[in-house]
C-alpha cells in the first residue's frame, strides 16, 4: 500500500509539474491584460548583456511565467474565495470586505496633514487662473468636489481599520480653504450629501464611484448653484425622468478585485427624460450613436460604471440644438461620466474633456475656441492634489 | 532562483527530473554531471557574474583538499592558505562594505565600495572550508575527481540557504547512491511541507512582522509583541521550510542531508535552543572554531573567551551589521550565564517556567536580529517593555490578530512536534492491529502534502515577491 501511495503521490505531483510548462508551451495566444487585476500582464523579457549578467533576465522570465500560467485567473479566483469564504479574512486583495460594502484597505500610517496647506497652493492657483479666465469672457466657473466612495462611507470601516478620516478631513479643508482664499467658486458635494443625510443609496457598495442616485443629487445641486448665479437652464427633477434599474449584475471596481465573488444585489440604474431630448454625439471628433448609455447585449452580462457615456472619453460633444440654452464644458475624470448623462439635458451644447487623454489643445486654448457659458471642473477628493491630468487645468 | 518560484517549480525542476532520470542509474558520473550542470545553472540564475566566485571557491577547495591531505608536504601551510583564501573571499564580498562604512563613520577619508553580496556565499564558503579542513584532519579523503568536489559545493538543494552539509555526510552518496521510489515519495512529502511552511505561514507572519518593525511612530506595545512573535514564527518557518525543501529534494536525488532543525521553540534554555536551531551552523562552529580553541576543556577564562568568540563569529556570519553582532553576543552572554551563573537554578525550575524563559529570550533575540539598526533595536525593545511611541494598544494590533488568526493559530502546532506525537500514537495503534491507523500513517502525510502543495501554488501565484530570509546570509 505504501508503494501505491508513493506512486500516486509522485504521479499527482509530476502531473502538475509537467502540465504547467507543457500547457504554457502549447498555449498559442497569451493574454496581455489581466481583467480582474486591471493591469497589463508582464511581457516576455528581452535579452540584453546587462540583464543577463545581473540575473534580471531570469527574474523577468519568472514574472512573465507567473503571469501566464494556464488557468491563472481561475486559480487566483480560487485563492480569493478561500481567503474570503473559508478563512474569513477582512482584507482580501487589498479590499475590505464588510457586511454591506466593499472599501479600499488603507495602510496604517501617519503624516503631518499641515503639508496640504502648501500642496493646495499650485492647484488652487491653477483653478483661480481658469476661473478668472472664464469669468473674463463672461462665463461661469464652478469647481465641484465629490467625495470618493471610501470617504463617503468612512463610517463603515471596521473600527480596527484606519479609514484615514483624519487625513481626508484635513486635506479637504485645506483644499476648499485655498479655493475660498482665491474666490474660486466651488461646491462641496460632501457637505451637500451630509445635509441630505448621506443616504447609502448615493454611493456604490462595490465601486469607487457614486450610484446614479448620487450623480443625480450632484447634478441637481450643481444646477441649483448655477441658476443661483444667473444661468437660466432647466433642471431635471425626478418626475421628469424614468429611472430604470438594469437587470444585469453590476461588477464594480472593488468587487472586480475580488473576482466578482462578493455576493451583492446592486444593479446599475439609468434614467431617460420622459420627454426625450434629441441630440447628436461626437466622441474625439467622430460622430457616434446618439446615446448616453452603452448597455450590454443581454440581461445576464455584467455591467460596470463605464456603461455611463461608454466610459472615459478624451472629448465628447453633445448637441441638442436648443440655442436659447447655454453651453457647458465639463472637465474631469470618470466621475463626470454619470453626470454627463444628465447635464446634456440642461444645455444646448455639452462638451466634456478628460485631460488625462485629451492632448490636442491646452484647456485655455480650448476655452478660447469655444467660450462655453459654463465651465465645470469635477474632481473627487482623492484626486484633489493630483497635479497631472485633470489636476493640471492651467499648465 | 528560489524554490518558491514559478521558474523553479514549473521549469527548472521538471527539466532536471527529465534530464536526470533519463540517464540510466548505472551511469552515475553522467547523472552527477547533469546534477552539477543544473546546480551551476541554478546559481547562475541569480546573476551569472557571480558564478565566477562559486567556481573559484570550488577550485580553491579542491586544490586545498588535495594539497592538505595527510602525507603531503607543507600540508599545514596549504590548509592555512585555503582557509585564508576562503575567508578572504567571504570578507571581501560580505564585510568590506560594512568595514569601510564604519571607518567612514569614524571620520577616516575612505571610499565605501559598492560590492554586491553573492547569494549563499556564507553557506558555500563554509561548506568548502569544512571539506578542506576535514581532509587536513584526516576525517575525509581528498577527492581526486574535481567534479565531485564541485557537485558537493554547488549541489543546488542546499547551495544558497543551507543546511551546511559536511563532505563526510555526502561523499559516499556522491560516488554511489540509490534513488528509490520510497525515498522520492518521502522527499516529495518533505518538500511540500517545506514549501507550505514558507508560502502559507512564513509569508503571512512576515506581513505582521513587517508592519510592526516598520511602524515607526505608530508602534504600540501590543504591536511590538505581536510583531516580535510573528517574526519568531516567520524566521522559523522560512528557514526550516527551506531546509525541509532542501532535504526533500536531496532525497529525491538520493542524498541524505542531516536535519537542520529539531523543533527549536520547545527549548527550555538558550543553550538547548542552539542545539535545536540551525544545527548545521552551530555544529560547524563547534567543530571548526570552538573545539580547536580549546572548547570547554580549559580554564574558565578561556572558556568565556571561546564562547564569546564563537558567538561573535556566529553573529557576524549572519550579516555585516551591528545588530547581528549584538545578537551574537547576546546569545554568547546568555550561554555563559546558563553555563556559569543561573544554569543550576534553571534546571530546578518547573518546565513551564523554563519554556517561558527560553521563549522570552528567543523572541527578544529575534527582535535584535530583525531590527535594521541599533536605533531600531532600542525602539523595539523599549516598545516591548511598555515605552512605545503610540501607547499600549492600537486597532492595528486587533486587525493583524484578526486578519491572520488562522496563520497565527496554525503556527503554534506547526512549530511543535505535533506530527511526531500523532505519528507515534498511530504507530502504537497500528502495532495493536488497527487498519485505519495503518492507512492513516500511509495516506495522511501524502494527502496532506498534495493539499499543501496546491495551496502553496495558489499562494505563490497570488504573491509577487517572497524571498527567503536566509538568502542574504
Amino acid at each position: 500500500m505504501k508503494k501505491i501511495a508513493d506512486i500516486a503521490l509522485l504521479l499527482c505531483l509530476a502531473a502538475v509539474l509537467f502540465a504547467v510548462p507543457a500547457l504554457t508551451l502549447v498555449k498559442t495566444a497569451h493574454n496581455t491584460v489581466s481583467y480582474y487585476e486591471n493591469r497589463s500582464l508582464t511581457e516576455q523579457p528581452e535579452l540584453t548583456a546587462e540583464n543577463f549578467w545581473s540575473g534580471e533576465y531570469f527574474n523577468d522570465w519568472d514574472a512573465w511565467y507567473a503571469d501566464h500560467v494556464p488557468g491563472r485567473t481561475t486559480l487566483l479566483a480560487l485563492g480569493t474565495a478561500i481567503q474570503m469564504d473559508i478563512m474569513g479574512k477582512t482584507v482580501v486583495n487589498d479590499v475590505i470586505v464588510t457586511q454591506d460594502v466593499l472599501l479600499p484597505f488603507l495602510r496604517y500610517g501617519t503624516w503631518d496633514t499641515g503639508i496640504y496647506t502648501d500642496k493646495a497652493v499650485p492647484i488652487a492657483d491653477g483653478l483661480q487662473c481658469l476661473s478668472d479666465y472664464v469669468e473674463g469672457y463672461g462665463g461661469t466657473f464652478l469647481f465641484v468636489g465629490l467625495p470618493e466612495q471610501s470617504n463617503y462611507f468612512w463610517d463603515k470601516y471596521p473600527h480596527e481599520l484606519d479609514n484615514r478620516r483624519w487625513n481626508a478631513t484635513a486635506a479637504d479643508a485645506a483644499f476648499y480653504g485655498a479655493l475660498e482664499e482665491r474666490d474660486v467658486p466651488y461646491l462641496d458635494m460632501g457637505a451637500v450629501y451630509d445635509r441630505e443625510g448621506r443616504p447609502d443609496e448615493y454611493y456604490s457598495s462595490v465601486d469607487h464611484h457614486f450610484t446614479y442616485y448620487g450623480a443625480f443629487a450632484a447634478y441637481q445641486a450643481v444646477m441649483d448653484e448655477l441658476n443661483r448665479t444667473g444661468i437660466n437652464a432647466p433642471v431635471l427633477s425626478k418626475s421628469d425622468l424614468n429611472f430604470r434599474e438594469l437587470p444585469n449584475p453590476y461588477l464594480g471596481s472593488r468587487n472586480r478585485k475580488l473576482y466578482d465573488l462578493w455576493p451583492n444585489s446592486e444593479h446599475a440604474v439609468i434614467a431617460e427624460p420622459k420627454s426625450p431630448i434629441p441630440f447628436t454625439r461626437t466622441d474625439n471628433g467622430q460622430t457616434v450613436e446618439a446615446t448616453v448609455y452603452v448597455l450590454p447585449a443581454t440581461n445576464t452580462q455584467r455591467t460596470n460604471y463605464d456603461l455611463y457615456m461608454g466610459g472615459d472619453q478624451a472629448e465628447t460633444v453633445i448637441e441638442t440644438n436648443r440655442p436659447d440654452l447655454p453651453d457647458v464644458l465639463i472637465v474631469g475624470d470618470s466621475f463626470t461620466d454619470a453626470l454627463e448623462t444628465l447635464f446634456y439635458a440642461s444645455f444646448d451644447e455639452m462638451r466634456s474633456l478628460d485631460l488625462r487623454y485629451y492632448t490636442e489643445k491646452t484647456l485655455p486654448e480650448y476655452l478660447a475656441d469655444y467660450h462655453p457659458d459654463v465651465v465645470l471642473c469635477v474632481r473627487d477628493d482623492t484626486a484633489f492634489y493630483t497635479a497631472t491630468g485633470n489636476g493640471a487645468v492651467w499648465n | 532562483m528560489v524554490f518558491s518560484s514559478v521558474n523553479f517549480l514549473f521549469a527548472f525542476l521538471p527539466a532536471l527530473l527529465v534530464c536526470y532520470f533519463a540517464v540510466p542509474r548505472r551511469c552515475r558520473a553522467i547523472r552527477n554531471g547533469v546534477l552539477l550542470i543544473f546546480s551551476l545553472a541554478f546559481y547562475a540564475c541569480g546573476g551569472p557574474k557571480l558564478l565566477g566566485l562559486m567556481l573559484a571557491s570550488i577550485v580553491v577547495n579542491y586544490c586545498g583538499g588535495r594539497l592538505s591531505a595527510p602525507g603531503k608536504k607543507c600540508r599545514k601551510t596549504c590548509m592555512v592558505l585555503t582557509v585564508v583564501v576562503n575567508l578572504g573571499l567571504l570578507g571581501y564580498y560580505k564585510y568590506a562594505n560594512f568595514f569601510m562604512e564604519n571607518l567612514f563613520l569614524l571620520g577616516l577619508p575612505v571610499a565605501i565600495p559598492n560590492i554586491t553580496l553573492p547569494i549563499g556565499v556564507s553557506f558555500f564558503t563554509f561548506q568548502g572550508m569544512s571539506y578542506a579542513l576535514d581532509v587536513y584532519r584526516g576525517n575525509a579523503e581528498a577527492e581526486k575527481n574535481p567534479f565531485r568536489v564541485a557537485l558537493y559545493i554547488a549541489l543546488f538543494p542546499q547551495l544558497v540557504a543551507g543546511p551546511i552539509v559536511r563532505y563526510t555526510t555526502v561523499a559516499g552518496e556522491i560516488a554511489d547512491r540509490r534513488e528509490s521510489l520510497s525515498e522520492s515519495g518521502s522527499g516529495a512529502v518533505r518538500f511540500c511541507q517545506g514549501l507550505a511552511k514558507k508560502m502559507l505561514l512564513a509569508n503571512a507572519l512576515g506581513q505582521i512582522a513587517d508592519a510592526a518593525f516598520g511602524a515607526g511612530t505608530l508602534l504600540t506595545t501590543s504591536m511590538a509583541w505581536l510583531g516580535a512573535m510573528a517574526y519568531t514564527g516567520q524566521i522559523y518557518f522560512d528557514f526550516s521550510g527551506y531546509s525541509d525543501m532542501a532535504i526533500g529534494l536531496g532525497r529525491v536525488f538520493g542524498f541524505h542531508f542531516l536535519e537542520n532543525f529539531n523543533y527549536p521553540y520547545v527549548s527550555r534554555s538558550a543553550t538547548e535552543f542552539w542545539r535545536r536551531w540551525h544545527i548545521s551552523l552551530s555544529t560547524w562552529f563547534r567543530d571548526y572554531v570552538y573545539i580547536p580553541l580549546g572548547g570547554n576543556r580549559c580554564g574558565r577564562r578561556r572558556q568565556v573567551r571561546n564562547i564569546l568568540t564563537v558567538w561573535l563569529l556566529t553573529g557576524m556570519w549572519h550579516g555585516a551589521a551591528w545588530n547581528f553582532i549584538l545578537w551574537g553576543l547576546y546569545y554568547g552572554l546568555l550561554l555563559l550565564g546558563e553555563k556559569f551563573l543561573w544554569g543550576g537554578i534553571l534546571e530546578k525550575a518547573p518546565g513551564v517556567l523554563r519554556h517561558l524563559y527560553a521563549l522570552l529570550l528567543i523572541v527578544l533575540g529575534w527582535t535584535l536580529f530583525r531590527s535594521e539598526s541599533l536605533a531600531g533595536v532600542g525602539a523595539m525593545v523599549a516598545a516591548l517593555f511598555g515605552s512605545a511611541p503610540a501607547g499600549l494598544w492600537s486597532g492595528e494590533t486587533l486587525y493583524y490578530l484578526s486578519e491572520f488568526r488562522w496563520e497565527l493559530l496554525l503556527a503554534i502546532p506547526a512549530s511543535l512536534p505535533v506530527g511526531v506525537w500523532v505519528r507515534g500514537a498511530l504507530e502504537r495503534r497500528e502495532r495493536g492491529g488497527s487498519r485505519p491507523a495503518s492507512a492513516a500513517l500511509i495516506l495522511g502525510p501524502r494527502v496532506l502534502a498534495l493539499g499543501l502543495f496546491g495551496l502553496s501554488v495558489l499562494s505563490l501565484l497570488g504573491s509577487s515577491f517572497n524571498p527567503f530570509i536566509y538568502f542574504r546570509f
